[in-house]
């Protein structure tokens, strides 16, 4: 079984930001990134049909420089080699590009499956999976809760989180690309040898020219929408922030719900 | 702007989902101001009943497309029959609610026809010649302004809750019209073996007067104890969002958001919860929510009434001691 798994390098929860003064990204130089939560648990179910199955897992990220950290991290998890696809023209482009070069870059290469997490923490397209897998002219499922490759690994079986707690389980041939959503197992961290290991591991470079993509196919000219600016939101509700300390305030809390609001 | 929008309607066991009508609803506002024919279309087996009801009930045409094989969802069998209405249509907009279905086939769709996909929409501006969508980017911390590109149709969908403003308008009496698309074979591959609700267990929450909810800011299984113990004190049921369930932290069953409960009690404190949508879909209409978050800017104080920015390692240990003294 070869398995591919799209890891993709987004700021850390918390992160506060600021917008750059074109208004089209947010100022980086303060954040800290990591791993897209849910592609983490996409890598490790892809490590676990692995140990079951045999094969190799392969890790895949498309970013800047920073973005070897996250594929390092996925290396040091335990896959066996990498594909890093880094070009300045890459920036700003939309899900449908970066699935384009995603299935420049992995052609020829025989997956039978790829992984990708159901959405990202930044931009949350939740489609650049369903997107390759389209163009790749594969089967996809989204929001995937489980994963049993089947009939010598000619089909998988795969469940499938739909809205207010219904599942679905169903059956498609493979290839195909899954969508693998957060909780689906409990991701292992990176033990030392894997440290040391990941950094035999070879890891295969791609510039938009290796993938022969035109500038016009890439970045915002590339792109099917056109993001044109960001704003911070503005609130809906009026929110009563209770000052102080977290004793004042714990204090101010509990007479207000019990004398305004009246719900204790 | 002459021209067509289509809105797409789920239904699940014999009804549209709300989502759906908010979809239709700002559907009509929004071809009212660009002078355009709204047609609403959906998909399934035997939905002539449901389709006179979505027609009578918004006054607009009902586009179904009748099929055996679309009792069950499929993306290969709804990407086929929507992109040949879409050729056959040739709709300006084509708008759905931003479901789990939606996420499954609309970028395929989109794909397919060469097209783009502005996918969980909270609002839209519309001038003369121009009309942009506004997304949530970054765990809804920043909003995105994106523009239509190239050719229509365009997929647009809508966040849950964010267009429920639009009432549904009805003005005529009901206009169904069937298209017949039959489904060839290489489409009918992928087999669905099972739809199911995950067991219910002992917990259900849509009862509660009183949740209170903790999230990834509590960090650890052990210190969400101080969760438990601030509801036991307030005698309130306890609620969580994915990050606690996923950890284990606490049973799936207590997860809150659109994977898991949907809650309106009187009062919902949410401690360490940023607030991502799929949280907020499943407690934003309590009738009055406090936030305790360490981030000012987390999503979650743009739906609290009462907000505490502060460590809620500290501020519970207070909250429990004040509830206790209450409760005496």
């Amino acid at each position: 079984m070869k398995i591919l798994v799209c890891l993709k390098q987004v700021p850390e929860k918390d992160s506060r930001y600021k917008i750059d003064d074109l208004a089209t990204w947010i100022r980086e130089d303060d954040l800290v990134f990591e791993t897209n939560e849910s592609d983490v648990y996409a890598l490790e179910e892809a490590l676990r049909l692995k140990e079951k199955l045999g094969g190799e897992v392969g890790v895949l990220s498309l970013g800047e420089e920073r973005a070897l950290k996250t594929i390092k991290s996925g290396l040091a998890m335990g896959a066996d080699r990498a594909f890093h696809l880094s070009d300045p023209a890459f920036q700003g482009s939309d899900a449908f590009v970066v699935a384009t070069a995603i299935a420049r870059a992995i052609s020829g290469q025989n997956f039978d499956i790829i992984f990708t997490g159901v959405q990202s923490e930044d931009m949350a397209f939740a489609q650049t999976g369903t997107i390759l897998a389209q163009l790749l002219g594969w089967p996809h499922a989204t929001i995937v809760m489980e994963v049993n490759v089947s009939e010598g690994g000619k089909k998988a079986r795969v469940k499938r989180e739909l809205e207010s707690n219904l599942f679905e389980v169903v059956e498609i041939s493979l290839p195909a690309v899954l969508t693998i959503q957060s909780g689906i197992n409990q991701p292992r961290y990176a033990t030392l040898k894997g440290i040391m290991q990941a950094k035999k591991k070879e890891i295969r470079r791609f510039s938009a020219q290796d993938l022969g993509l035109e500038s016009s196919q890439l970045g915002k000219t590339g792109s099917m929408v056109d993001h044109q600016k960001m704003f911070f939101p503005e609130k809906k509700k009026k929110t009563v922030i209770l000052e102080g300390t977290p004793e004042e305030a714990a204090r101010t809390l509990m007479e207000r719900l019990r004398k305004e609001a009246k719900v204790l | 702007m002459p021209g067509k929008t289509l809105v797409l309607a789920e239904h699940r066991a014999g009804k549209i989902k709300s989502i759906s009508w908010e979809a239709i609803g700002f559907g009509q506002k929004l071809a009212e101001r660009l002078n355009q024919e709204l047609k609403v279309v959906l998909i399934g087996k035997a939905i002539g009943d449901l389709a006179e009801e979505v027609s009578r009930r918004c006054g607009q045409e009902v586009l179904t497309l009748v099929n055996d094989h679309c009792e069950t969802y499929t993306p290969e069998a709804y990407c086929h029959i929507l992109s040949q209405v879409a050729q056959q249509e040739t709709p300006f907009l084509f708008l759905m609610g931003h479901t789990y279905q939606a996420i499954d086939f609309a970028p395929k769709l989109a794909t397919r026809l060469g097209r783009g996909f502005i996918p969980n929409c909270v609002d839209c501006q519309i001038d003369a010649d121009r009309v942009v969508f506004v997304r949530q980017v970054f765990n809804g911390k920043i909003n995105l302004q994106v523009g239509l590109k190239g050719e229509p149709p365009y997929f647009v969908s809508l966040q849950q809750g964010a267009f429920n403003a639009y009432e549904v308008q009805s003005r005529q009496s009901p206009r169904v019209v069937n298209l017949t698309i039959p489904l060839p074979d290489e489409v009918l591959k992928r087999k669905v073996l099972e739809i199911f609700q995950a067991a219910q267990g002992k917990v259900d929450l849509s009862q509660a007067e009183i949740i209170i909810a903790g999230g990834r800011g509590l960090g650890s299984k052990e210190k969400f104890q101080l969760i438990l113990d601030l509801a036991e004190a307030l005698g309130a049921a306890v609620g969580a969002s994915r990050p606690v369930t996923d950890g284990g932290w606490l049973p799936k069953e207590h997860q809150i958001g659109s994977s898991g409960q949907t809650v309106t009690p009187k009062l919902y404190i949410a401690c360490g919860i940023s607030g991502a949508i799929q949280h907020l879909v499943g407690m934003m209409n309590s009738s009055c929510i406090v936030a305790i978050n360490k981030d000012p800017n987390a999503p979650i104080f743009s739906v609290a009434d009462y907000g505490i920015v502060g460590d809620v390692f500290k501020v519970l240990p207070v909250l429990i001691e004040l509830a206790k003294e209450i409760r005496k």
